[in-house]
């Protein structure tokens, strides 16, 4: 999944059951993490794949995710991207996570795209209508990334047409900023973020936002244990688009999806989550599905402090 | 190979950054509770809407097993620098400064706030906490 080496176009032809194939390691996956992981602690995150709330990772977990979309492409093959995050709580304030990104496209190849860190701090030490936090990341990627974890500027799908031979030769070393608001009601959480992204090369500041509502199916916890149950799933939808550049401000030229997401809580710290995602103008992809599954490490840093000493 | 040996020192500088993290401030319990009794006067009063129900503190205890027991202990008698639930100062405070404390946490001194969870779900926590002493 990781190989630098394009896959020849006849080798990998973009049928059903080749995409298949991408899907069945995930689901080995959720049937040995739902079996086999042990108890560990349990995040109270949110599900959004794109959107942040002001919830930051608990200090000294860890959590492990592996996330994918699949996107339907017009003027060249559809894709599966999938990249893997390494978040840990650093402080009650600070939470720092490391990004790994790959895509491979239909007819195409597989080819890795490159790392992102990001850090995400809060300001105000109590709890607000409205919670900000401040978020800064550095992108190490190639212009063949198509994880799609934000969309700005004028980011339409036909930047993702290129073939990977091309598009995996041109490195972008971005900054990416977002002030991220975000306000608990009643069991909902509503998240707005504001992204501005600057190429440190000679491209202009590119904006975006991504909005996120979500909740428990259920508020109040049953006094049994229980992996399906109402308690454990999360429903909500997320928006987000691309805001144009500094010079030319405007919804338009940019593309915008609006995706729903459900998510499921398992008591263990193992989390699965699934959003299907569609494109609201003829620049956006028309058709994304994004899964994943994540688990929580409780006391990470304390044990590995332990182990040092 | 020289993408791996960068991975290969981040994830070693990564370690590195836990190890540093690790006296992150020495936080005695007096200074937890010290910040509960700062809970303003209209959550102070609040009531727990669950007080005195089984099942709550039943759910409670398996909430606070999830979410609370990695750092005070699944005996709630705290560790490192995670507070003794049992302890007079929590025991004493009232349900809604607790309430206040959990939704709000301490920053500072590496308690989270917990309003990423549902107030009910709080309250249970609460109720089962309370049975503690």
């Amino acid at each position: 999944m990781l190989g630098v080496n394009p896959i020849p176009r006849s080798v990998c032809p973009a049928t059903a059951s080749s995409r298949l194939r991408f899907l069945s390691p995930f689901l080995l996956c959720v049937a040995a993490a739902a079996i086999w992981l042990p108890s560990r602690a349990a995040a109270q995150e949110t599900p959004y794949f794109v959107a942040y709330s002001h919830h930051l990772e608990e200090p000294g977990n860890l959590e492990i995710e592996t996330y994918s979309i699949y996107g339907t492409q017009t003027g060249g093959g559809d894709f599966i991207a999938p990249w893997m995050e390494l978040e840990y709580g650093v402080t009650a304030w600070w939470t720092t996570e490391f990004y790994i990104d790959s895509q491979h496209t239909f007819g195409d190849g597989s080819v890795f795209t490159g790392t992102r860190w990001e850090n995400r701090f809060r300001p105000l030490m109590r709890e607000h209508w409205i919670n900000p936090v401040l978020y800064v990341e550095f992108e190490n990627i190639t212009d063949a990334d198509k994880t799609l974890k934000e969309v700005v500027g004028t980011d339409t799908q036909f930047d993702a047409a290129d073939p990977n031979s091309e598009a995996n030769r041109s490195h972008a070393h971005e900054i990416e900023t977002k002030l991220i608001l975000s306000s608990d009601y009643k069991g909902w959480n509503f998240s707005e973020n504001f992204i501005g992204e600057k190429n440190l090369g000679h491209e202009p500041w590119e904006f975006g936002y991504a909005l996120g509502v979500s909740r428990p199916l259920r508020l109040e916890a049953t006094p049994r244990p229980c992996n399906f149950c109402r308690e454990n799933m999360i429903l909500g939808a997320e928006m987000y688009g691309g805001l144009g550049t500094v010079k030319a401000f405007s919804l338009s030229g940019t593309s915008h999806y609006v995706a729903p997401i459900a998510a499921w809580q398992l008591p263990n710290g193992v989390t699965f989550s699934i959003s299907p995602g569609f494109g609201l103008n003829e620049n956006s992809h028309r058709f994304l599905l994004r899964w994943g599954m994540a688990y929580e490490i409780g006391g990470f840093g304390r044990k590995v402090r332990s182990l040092l000493r | 190979m020289r993408r791996l040996l960068i991975l290969t020192a981040l994830l070693f500088a990564s370690l590195a950054a836990v190890a540093a993290t690790g006296h992150d401030r020495d936080l005695d319990s007096r200074g937890i509770f010290q910040v509960i009794a700062k809970a303003p006067a209209k959550s102070r009063d609040q009531k727990n809407p669950y007080e005195g129900q089984t099942n709550a503190v039943a759910a409670g205890e398996k909430l606070f097993r999830q979410h609370c027991a990695e750092c005070h202990g699944e005996d709630a008698l705290g560790r490192g620098r995670a507070a003794n639930l049992r302890a007079s100062g929590v025991q004493n405070a009232t349900p809604g400064e607790l309430a206040w404390f959990l939704r709000n946490g301490n920053l500072v001194h590496g308690m989270p706030p917990w309003a990423g969870i549902p107030e009910q779900r709080r309250w249970q926590i609460i109720a089962y906490v309370k049975s503690l002493h």
